[in-house]
């Protein structure tokens, strides 16, 4: 695997006269956990959309997994996951049989014993039978997470993840997370503007305000720069504050 | 797997259990059912009133139904393929786009390594397949009654003309689960999605052979393809909008696959216009770009 598991340069998206993300330089380095923080629609989920191949971007370069965007968009999608906000999925078959059309889209012959395990690795195997459509906003993001690792992706982008999940949801969400990062050594790109959840999950982070990538770094290096700072919320709003000017 | 095939058994999967698509089913093989008994009480009651008639001396004529070829029971069927069935192929074809672009899940189809294109086909081949079994088992039920009403099982050469009238009735069905398709992926509404192909099969069904036949207007309702051109106004529109009648060619071919006595002309004309219907259809929903597909859609 590449060292950096994202790269973009100029990397920018336009509709029309209005500029969703403007020319954005990142760089992550793989086993990361990144977060993007910023204010709802400041170019976050425009972001993730272009580098999962979703968005053509209107100018710029992206690498993902070491391959580029403009050449290499059918390997990029091999090597990614990707957990959209509020995840739905075809409500009318089960857990199983949404799996089993989402691991053969990604190549897996026989999906159903690789289903299992990601199921119990969630601890979500009792649910495998039932179908989506009864499912709770929690339920529904374990089987997106299920969805998105099925195939072992190098790099996971995760949108909003722990968005309308009620606390024991969110911590379930944030071990489960981590332990893909620690466990699997999966590189995690996450958009979210909680900042709870950056402090106790990502090892780096970036701000996004007004479709400007206004700031970089990691997690420790963020905190040691803002010493005066009692939490992550301040030192945001220290950023965001700063940056506006 | 491929992702066409993939596509495709997920179609089905979803399909069976989608209940819209359930009740037009139900709708469409009632209705076939119900053309049979109504053919069997026609053929029962005429037949009843033809031999009091003739014990009574009234009449020496041979009885109405003894020389109707056993196909001429599926005269209604072809109504209600152009009726129920074209209703159904687009119910069937705006469901399966709408499914997926009202709930997102076609962000997680497209982040894979999927060709949109491979994957719209794969969707056209699953709703084909649906659609061929609910016609296998209309042409079972179809073959039955037939034979319950003649008295003796159908010929091997009828047999052939059913199952080639039931092919051929796929295809022209698929032009409409690809109108459907199409007018599914271009919309930004839901209601607008299924508006557009209904109102457009009205067109095709009503309009189009009402400016050609207005002079013999029972045609529109009945498998009667041969259309009273008495030259004049009709004559012109009908030769103008006659092409783009594709349920009128639907009709026509059907009378020359099922040996209709009344049949008269060329069937070549319409099999090529349905063919051209399934040819654009294609190209038109394959012409489709990622972005399109993903483009949010509103209740």
């Amino acid at each position: 695997m590449a060292n950096v598991a994202i790269r973009t340069v100029g990397l920018s998206k336009s509709y029309g006269e209005n500029l969703a993300l403007a020319p954005l330089d990142l760089t992550i380095q793989s086993g990361e956990i990144f977060g993007l923080l910023g204010h709802n629609g400041a170019g976050k989920t425009t972001t993730v959309n272009l580098l999962t191949t979703l968005l053509e971007p209107s100018a710029g370069v992206l690498e993902v997994a070491g391959y580029d965007g403009t050449t290499h968009g059918g390997n990029i999608r091999n090597s990614i996951g990707y957990l959209p906000e509020n995840v739905q999925f075809y409500d009318n078959l089960s857990t199983m049989e949404n799996l089993q059309f989402f691991g053969r889209l990604s190549g897996l012959a026989k999906p159903e014993a690789r289903i299992k395990e990601v199921l119990s690795y969630l601890n979500f195997s009792s649910h495998d039978n039932e179908r989506v459509g009864s499912f709770s906003k929690g339920m529904r993001q374990r089987v997106g997470i299920a969805q998105a690792i099925l195939h072992k992706p190098q790099v996971l982008f995760l949108d909003e993840p722990t968005s309308g999940l009620d606390p024991i949801g969110v911590r379930e969400l944030r071990d489960v997370i981590v332990s893909l990062n620690q466990d699997l050594g999966m590189t995690i790109f996450m958009n979210t503007h909680l900042l709870s959840e950056v402090s106790k999950t990502c090892t780096s982070i970036g701000v996004l305000r007004q479709g400007r990538l206004v700031y970089q770094d990691s997690l420790a290096a963020t905190l040691q720069a803002f010493p005066s700072e009692e939490s992550l919320e301040e030192i945001y709003l220290q950023i965001d504050t700063v940056k506006s000017k | 797997m491929s992702i066409a095939i993939v596509a495709a058994r997920q179609e089905i999967q979803s399909l069976r259990r989608e209940k819209l698509a359930q009740a037009l089913l139900v709708v469409f093989v009632a209705m076939v059912s119900l053309s049979s008994f109504i053919g069997w009480l026609t053929n029962k009651n005429v037949t009843s009133i033809y031999r009091r008639v003739k014990d009574q001396g009234l009449t020496t004529a041979a009885n109405p139904f003894d020389n109707v070829p056993a196909l001429y029971y599926l005269r209604n069927t072809v109504i209600y393929l152009v009726l129920v069935g074209a209703l159904l192929a687009i119910v069937l074809g705006v469901a399966s786009i709408i499914r997926d672009r009202k709930a997102h899940t076609v962000d997680l189809v497209l982040v894979r390594p999927v060709d949109a294109r491979i994957y719209l086909l794969g969707k056209v081949a699953g709703v084909a397949t649906w659609l061929a079994m609910i016609l296998a088992f209309v042409s079972v039920i179809s073959w039955s009654s037939i034979a319950f009403i003649i008295g003796k099982p159908l010929t091997g050469a009828d047999t052939v003309r059913l199952i080639l009238f039931f092919t051929m009735s796929l295809f022209f069905l698929m032009g409409f689960v690809l109108l459907g398709m199409i007018c599914a992926i271009y919309s930004s509404r839901e209601t607008s999605a299924l508006l557009l192909p209904v109102a457009i099969w009205s067109v095709i069904t009503f309009v189009l052979p009402q400016l050609g036949t207005a002079d013999h207007p029972v045609s529109l309702l009945n498998p009667v393809p041969a259309i009273a051109n008495h030259g004049g106004v009709f004559s012109t529109l009908n030769s103008i909008f006659n092409p783009f009648s594709i349920t009128e060619q639907f009709k026509k071919v059907s009378s020359w696959i099922l040996g209709n006595t009344d049949f008269v002309g060329n069937p070549s004309i319409g099999l090529i216009i349905l063919a051209l219907v399934l040819l654009v259809g294609s190209f038109a929903l394959l012409a489709t770009k990622r972005d399109r597909l993903r483009r949010e859609m509103y209740e």
